[in-house]
């Protein structure tokens, strides 16, 4: 009896003390998208230390109210935009809306504020909307114009790349080409990994360890050396000195770190974004104050890095062709896009009829 | 020696609480007897140690709100337990060795320490996993004599489940349960985002969480 009792007072304080929090959407007046409707019933807020723990489940039903078709649209989803947890986002690439459709943005994200006045707030806002002329809107406070750009060329690659096969092979050889890549996209190795922002307190003697490359041939900028420092299970401040081979200036690059561990074991661990200015034919180094931790059984033997995505200065973009893609060692690691994603999903659940039908529409 | 003092007297006397002449009284019988001075002492340790876990509380606390929070919980809780209480049951009285002008003052004290261990015990089970080790470990490094480490810098872990994010002690879960999720991602700049694809129509979300 005396243990129903502290279950009943004890269920009591924990529903006692989660609440529903506040919410906002707020999209720019001139806003390419609207916000039909929205469902927050879900959401949640649960006090715990000095912070509010915000579980965000929301079913959002936005409408393009512009003339052109929506290629992309990123959400800002903020609880406290300074704390550490206190920001997320929501990207839906890979969309085809015309103007006056609606379509639903689903945001599930836990998030981080500070017990304060006022309560908790999720606060939803428009980063960025990409449409199927490349053009962008938005604030792009998260970069959300460079990633969705790249998702966007790299969907396009793909479908180009999927509708010739249709053509050249006929049905059977796109489904042997989705099978093989579906079973690839099954069997990719993933390894846990933390990252951590500045200097490691990781006490084990350190190595310089040098980075092999993946030399893509039609790529506008070369990787040449590049080193990090490894300590145990630990691998921080990687500098990669590159060449702009091209005839154009480069502004952003993006390169994928691969590590492979001493059982033999190959995973794509993370990529290294960096800002530069290289002028044509100019040498120049990408790097960042961070570490990545693997867990305990994974001591680092040697690591790959490539060159993922370019942009120039002049806002147009570079990323690898399928052809390069087929490099045994990229094609076991490299993460398929999120176009060839859909396209899978649309395979499982339509069959080849449904994914033909799909690659015709545009 | 021929009475101690009662123990209520004792532990005012501990706090300071106790009237002038009282205080004198006290005093003077403490310094002779040496089960009460133990007492006495034993007291103030409790003091020091409830003053310790109070500078342990998180900072910013409604003390308003959660009074009221604990207060209704505390109702509630009296008010089900009557609901599955067997009928006729008789309700135990006051023990009878308490004195009846001291019923009032055992009864306020009671109910203080239920409010005492609601609270500490609220905010015990309230703390995340992270902050109970992390408190266990800084007190194993103030018992082995060492400094305790503390690790103040954001850390996001991808695995094949999604991403978590841990600072001071908390950890953030990244989790869509309609959708399956095919791959997860990490920028050295300091977010993870992890890659779901509704099932029934193919849409591909893509959330992030940013350490910084």
């Amino acid at each position: 009896m005396r243990n129903k009792i502290v279950i009943v007072v004890l269920a009591a304080a924990i529903a006692a003390t989660a609440q529903t929090p506040g919410r906002k959407i707020d999209f720019p007046v001139d806003s390419p998208v609207t916000a039909v409707s929205s469902d927050w019933s879900e959401t949640r807020a649960t006090p715990r230390g000095g912070a509010f723990l915000l579980d965000v489940h929301a079913v959002l039903s936005l409408r393009n109210s512009s003339q052109r078709r929506i290629r992309g649209v990123t959400l800002a989803v903020l609880a406290q935009e300074v704390m550490p947890g206190g920001k997320g986002s929501v990207s839906v690439p890979s969309l085809d809306v015309g103007p006056g459709e609606a379509f639903p943005l689903r945001i599930d994200l836990p998030l981080l504020c500070p017990l304060g006045a006022g309560g908790p707030m999720v606060e939803v806002k428009l980063d960025g909307v990409l449409f199927d002329d490349l053009t962008f809107y938005g604030s792009d406070k998260l970069h959300s114009r460079r990633t969705m750009t790249v998702w966007e060329l790299e969907a396009r690659r793909d479908r180009k790349y999927f509708k010739a096969l249709l053509e050249q092979a006929g049905g059977e050889g796109l489904q042997k080409e989705i099978l093989s890549n579906i079973d690839r996209q099954r069997d990719r190795p993933s390894a846990g990994v933390q990252m951590v922002r500045g200097r490691s307190t990781n006490t084990d003697p350190e190595r310089e360890l040098q980075f092999a490359f993946l030399h893509m041939p039609d790529s506008p900028v070369d990787p040449t050396t590049g080193a990090a420092r490894i300590a145990g299970n630990e691998a921080r401040a990687p500098h990669i000195n590159v060449q702009n081979r091209s005839d154009r200036a480069v502004k952003h690059l993006e390169m994928g770190w691969i590590v492979k561990d001493k059982q033999g074991r190959e995973f794509l661990a993370a990529s290294i974004p960096s800002d530069v200015s290289l002028a044509p034919g100019k040498s120049g180094q990408v790097s960042e104050d961070s570490a990545l931790r693997f867990s305990e059984r994974t001591q680092i033997d040697s690591m790959t890095g490539f060159v993922s995505n370019v942009e120039y200065s002049d806002g147009s973009y570079w990323i690898p062709s399928r052809a390069a893609l087929n490099d045994p060692k990229l094609r076991a690691l490299v993460a398929p896009s999120p176009e060839e994603q859909r396209l899978f999903q649309i395979y499982r659940k339509k069959g080849l009829g449904g994914l033909i039908d799909e690659l015709k529409k545009f | 020696m021929k009475r101690h003092i009662v123990e209520t007297d004792l532990a005012l006397y501990a706090a300071g609480d106790l009237r002038l002449w009282q205080r004198a009284a006290v005093h003077l019988h403490v310094r002779q007897c040496e089960l009460c001075r133990e007492r006495v002492a034993e007291f103030r340790a409790d003091r020091k140690a409830l003053r310790e876990v109070a500078d342990g509380l998180p900072e910013g606390l409604d003390w308003a709100r959660l009074s009221a929070e604990m207060t209704g919980n505390i109702r509630v809780g009296l008010a089900a337990g009557e609901c599955v209480a067997p009928r006729g049951r008789t309700r135990k009285s006051i023990p009878s060795f308490i004195p009846a002008t001291w019923r009032p003052l055992a009864l306020a004290s009671l109910v203080t320490t239920m409010l005492a261990v609601l609270l500490v015990g609220g905010w015990w089970l309230n703390m995340p996993r992270e902050d109970t080790q992390t408190l266990s470990r800084a007190m194993r490094s103030i018992w082995h004599g060492r400094r305790a480490m503390s690790d103040e810098r954001p850390v996001i872990e991808v695995s094949s489940d999604g991403i978590e994010l841990r600072k001071d002690g908390s950890t953030l879960g990244v989790g869509q349960d309609s959708a399956q999720l095919v791959g997860v991602s990490l920028s050295t700049e300091g977010s993870a985002s992890a890659h779901y694809v509704n099932q029934d129509t193919g849409q591909v979300t893509i959330a992030s969480v940013y350490a910084q």
